[in-house]
């Protein structure tokens, strides 16, 4: 939680304090907010993939596999925890959950055949985010170029270009571009989404992580991670716990009883599922091959129930009694 | 000369064997247990070490088994029948490794796995209930005037013309023997109905578990050949009967009175 | 009823309730009695047992309370509407030869013994329940509502699906617990709020760790005899959640001290036994009885009636009423092994689970006869630990005290198989 705050605070107003993280920041670090202090990856890949072949091959190829080089350098390391702990977006929702549940209004959840479906999505937003921008240079399947207006398409609907730049009071984002067809197009698209991303995520937990492309990238190197989410097939009840606090929905996670590596391309690493689980050693997080974070029976009283152990110890007049 | 008792105090009799030290079948004997198992039980013993000219103090351990194995005062040590069966079947026969013994006794029916050692693996038992057990051929035998000891007699002159009884329940049973003699059946086909109804229901009850050669089948009532017949052709192949089927419990307590006491003097002669 | 019906009812009644107080006390007898080295924390759940029996179960705020027909019955929700849930499952024989004669023959006996203590009025609190709650696992229980006995308390069917693995199951299931909350709210006349059902889910999870606790003291090595560790979670329905789990709590504390001390409850030397099937319910304890007096030590048990009634959690994301009431039917459903469900390949898991984690010995599957849900299931059990090679004894009996020979041969045998091979 507090790190959460943290990745915010830095994430957002990182730049009043000159920092410059790079360019290949596994999450949502929005350029488009002048005083962030790196820049989101989707935005260079967009920017690199907006090159003919033959340069893509040739120089800037070799540009294009550093920044992707350093993008999976810096994921490798704490896996999808970025989506869980560091994403400005997701804390924005998160918050929006907590306004939410301040409210005592029901969230949602998709059923079984709507979450197969609706987890396509973030894939053919990831080709269409590479394959956009690529068409702006060269001629893909001999359709006509695309025009550059579209720029960073992806980032013309990302609800991140809006918001952030909001929290150090930057409105400039919060409009329709009647430039031409194209960028009315695509920065009303940017407005929709924006609302949906608001309304969405009030009633559904992380609502826009389930379609971010950025989730689904993350997803393509996951399982080379040093940070992983394991469980213990053996020791699992499948009560159902972990899938009742998650909030994404992942319902492998109760289910799966064979599969030892759980990080799903949903899943966020933010260990709830870990915090609910009441037997001991049954899920776990583990950095390279060192245990991080166990879940435990006392653990699970403690944390979900706010048992302290106090009531487990016998009192005295029961004692006494005797 | 040490002598070992094992004592078997079932439903309808009472067997007793007695080996001496170098595991030999001294004396045996089968006595009807009657409703008083504790005096009768000590009647047939002083009898029977009368008769083989034992002393009492020769006979250093016994071990009751059975069904009265607890009313049994003078016992040592008590063991249930069926590890007492187990090992009497293993001992009974040394040509053949039994892994598989059928006991058929007047209240229980028994499948008993054992394994080379010739201990207990698994067993099975007939539910609180007389079909299957040796009480179902009593009452028929009464019923058809036939003595017991002539049934596998009678089952052979059938000549597979046996007639069949649907009755599990000891009870309808009798009425349907009943009735089958009205219809001027022969005795014989019904005693071969009979002997084919009570190896159908053991079969059944073995269903549950896989039998595995060789098959041994022991009590009371594998001294009828008939029965065995049936079981056999039920069963599809053949089963090895003891020369005493009647007493293997008995010899397999005596066996384990001979180990019980020479644990203990071992122990007496460490500490 | 005409006069002299009544009379013979008010008979019946009397004769029934006098027998259950002599056979309760014979079996607390032949516990405290027979085995020696008993615990002095068991006194307290000798006692409520004894209360159990006599119909003098305390209730000084005089709540009015709910029977339920099954551990299915989400308690928290009759705790949050401030009343007491109290469960009838009854294993008395006196109590199912009452029932005996409302029910088909091959009714099994626990059924039986319900009936008998709805239909002769043998409750364990002085006045009679609201309702009873009987969800609708077993086929026979099921239809308990539906016998023709003149029984003037309302049945209320809690409904249950066939199977808990898909999503349909599930979602019939929050609704049908959804609907019981109203129901419950209709009947007591009481609100359940949010605040008060966060507070019935924190009381009974208290017990629930407390009980938790208690069965990790037991793998390590036998702490306590099995037919103790029954008969405390037996007792867990017959006083007040707190006061029961307080005694919970220093029987517990009492059990660590003697492990250090190396005082055993039952000698570890023994062969160690998993009990499951049919559940035993004081004061049917003949089979655990049974086979701890042949020297076996129940070390474990798979029992609605004992430790699956208080093991499985409630796990609440937001404590609003929205996401407690489905969590709390998730407890009830999910990691549920009752045999009613199909298919059950959990109980499977979890009885090679407790087997290795218990280090069991021999595990030995009661069947009641007429409870055909245990005895079909049994065939598949056996089937799995036959191949894991751990030796299994299949027993089929009821709460009659006449096939107490024919056990104890069995036991006695089985008993002595695994010293053999041990």
């Amino acid at each position: 939680m507090v790190f959460q705050i943290l990745a915010f605070l830095l994430l957002i107003y990182g730049g009043y304090l000159s920092i410059h993280i790079g360019t290949s920041i596994p999450t949502f670090a929005c350029p488009y907010n002048q005083e962030c202090p790196g820049t989101c990856y989707l935005i260079s890949v967009q920017h690199q993939a907006h090159n003919t072949w033959a340069s893509l091959f040739g120089f800037r190829g070799k540009a294009f596999l550093i920044s992707l080089l350093s993008f999976v350098l810096l994921f490798i390391v704490i896996n999808k925890a970025w989506c869980g702990y560091v994403c400005p977006l997701g804390t924005i929702q998160d918050w929006i959950t907590k306004l939410r549940n301040r409210m005592g209004i029901s969230f949602s959840r998709y059923d079984d055949l709507s979450f197969k479906r609706l987890k396509a999505i973030k894939y053919v937003l990831l080709v269409l985010l590479l394959f956009i921008p690529l068409g702006m240079s060269n001629s893909i399947f001999g359709l006509p170029l695309f025009s550059h207006d579209l720029g960073a398409p992806f980032c013309q609907i990302c609800p991140g270009r809006v918001i952030t730049p909001l929290f150090i009071g930057d409105t400039s984002q919060l409009f329709i571009d009647f430039t031409n067809t194209t960028t009315m197009i695509m920065s009303s698209l940017g407005i929709i989404v924006l609302a949906m991303f608001l309304i969405g995520s009030f009633f559904k937990k992380r609502f826009f992580c389930f379609f971010c492309p950025m989730s689904a990238l993350h997803y393509l190197f996951s399982r080379f991670s040093m940070l992983r989410l394991i469980k213990n097939g053996d020791n699992c009840t499948k009560c159902g716990n972990c899938y009742r606090v998650c909030d994404v929905g992942i319902k492998a996670i109760a289910e799966d009883i064979e599969h030892s590596y759980m990080v799903k391309d949903d899943c966020m690493m933010c260990f709830k599922c870990i915090e609910a689980c009441p037997e001991n050693d049954c899920l776990k997080v583990s950095f390279l091959t060192m245990p991080v974070f166990k879940s435990t029976e006392e653990g699970f009283f403690s944390r979900n129930l706010h048992l302290n152990s106090e009531m487990q110890k016998p009192s005295k007049t029961i004692i006494e009694d005797e | 000369m040490d002598y070992f008792t094992g004592i078997d105090i079932g439903s309808t009799a009472i067997k007793i064997a007695i080996i001496d030290e170098d595991r030999k079948l001294v004396a045996w004997k089968v006595a009807p247990t009657g409703s008083k198992f504790n005096e009768n039980a000590r009647d047939a013993y002083n009898a029977l070490i009368q008769e083989h000219n034992i002393r009492l103090p020769e006979v250093q351990h016994i071990v009751s088994t059975g069904y009265g194995r607890r009313l049994y005062k003078s016992a040592d040590d008590t063991v249930s029948e069926i590890t007492a069966n187990a090992i009497g079947a293993s001992t009974v026969s040394h040509e053949h490794s039994i892994r598989t013994i059928i006991n058929i006794g007047g209240q229980d029916s028994k499948i008993i796995k054992i394994n080379a050692q010739g201990f207990v693996q698994n067993f099975i038992m007939n539910d609180k209930c007389a079909a299957g057990t040796g009480r179902f051929l009593e009452m028929a035998s009464r019923n058809l005037e036939v003595d017991i000891d002539q049934m596998g007699e009678q089952h052979k002159r059938s000549l597979n013309r046996s007639l069949t009884v649907n009755s599990t329940c000891a009870v309808f049973a009798e009425t349907e023997i009943i009735s089958l003699l009205a219809d001027g059946n022969k005795k014989e086909d019904i005693i071969a109905g009979i002997h084919t109804s009570i190896a159908r229901r053991i079969a059944r009850l073995a269903g549950r578990t896989t039998i595995q050669d060789d098959v041994l089948f022991d009590g009371g009532t594998a001294h009828n050949s008939g029965l065995i017949e049936a079981l056999e052709e039920e069963f599809m192949r053949d089963f090895i009967v003891p020369e005493l089927p009647q007493i293997t419990t008995a010899v397999g307590a005596a066996y384990m009175a001979m180990d019980l006491f020479l644990k203990k003097n071992l122990h007496q002669t460490v500490s | 009823m005409n006069k002299n019906e009544n009379k013979r009812y008010e008979r019946l009644s009397a004769k029934s309730k006098g027998q259950l107080i002599i056979e309760s006390e014979n079996v607390l007898q032949e516990m405290q009695q027979k085995f020696e080295n008993t615990i002095p924390g068991m006194e307290y759940f000798y006692d409520v047992a004894k209360q159990y029996a006599g119909g003098q179960l305390k209730n000084p705020e005089r709540k009015k309370y709910i029977a339920t027909n099954c551990i299915q019955v989400p308690i928290e929700l009759i705790y949050a509407a401030n009343a007491l849930p109290i469960r009838i499952c009854s294993g008395a024989y006196s109590m199912s030869q009452a029932g005996a004669g409302l029910l088909p023959a091959k009714s099994c006996s626990l059924v039986n013994a319900t009936l008998g203590t709805i239909y002769t009025n043998s409750f364990p609190l002085a006045q009679k329940p609201l309702t009873i709650i009987t969800p609708t696992t077993c086929d026979q229980k099921k239809k308990l509502s539906e016998i023709p006995s003149g029984i003037d308390i309302p049945f209320y069917t809690l409904e249950m699906p066939p199977s808990k693995d898909s999503e349909e199951a599930q979602e019939y299931w929050y609704r049908s617990v959804k609907k019981l909350k109203g129901e419950l709210e209709r009947i007591t006349g009481n609100r359940i709020t949010r605040s008060k059902l966060k507070k019935a889910i924190i009381k009974v999870a208290q017990a629930q760790r407390a009980f938790r606790h208690f069965h990790q003291l037991r793998k390590e090595e036998a702490v306590i005899r099995g037919t103790d560790a029954i008969l405390i979670a037996n007792t867990f329905f017959y006083d007040n959640i707190d006061t029961w789990t307080s005694h919970l709590v220093s029987l517990n504390a009492e059990l660590e001290m003697r492990k250090s001390r190396d005082h055993n409850g039952s000698e570890s030397r023994y062969p160690r036994i998993l009990l499951t099937g049919s559940p035993s319910i004081f004061p049917n304890l003949k089979l655990p009885i049974m086979i701890e007096k042949m020297g076996g030590s129940i070390v474990a048990d798979e029992f609605c009636s004992s430790n699956r009634l208080l093991y499985d959690t409630v796990a609440v994301d937001e404590w609003n009423m929205y996401d407690m009431v489905p969590a709390l039917s998730d407890r009830y459903l999910k990691a549920c092994t009752c045999p009613c469900f199909t298919p059950n390949n959990d109980r499977e898991r979890k009885i090679l689970a407790y087997i290795k984690d218990f280090k069991v010995d021999g595990v030995v599957y009661q069947s009641f006869s007429g409870c055909q849900l245990y005895e079909l299931e049994s065939l598949r059990i056996s089937a799995v630990l036959e191949k894991e090679n751990v030796p299994m004894l299949y027993v089929e009996t009821d709460y009659s005290p006449d096939d107490k020979g024919q056990l104890a041969t069995r036991t006695e045998a089985f008993i002595e198989s695994i010293k053999n091979n041990l």
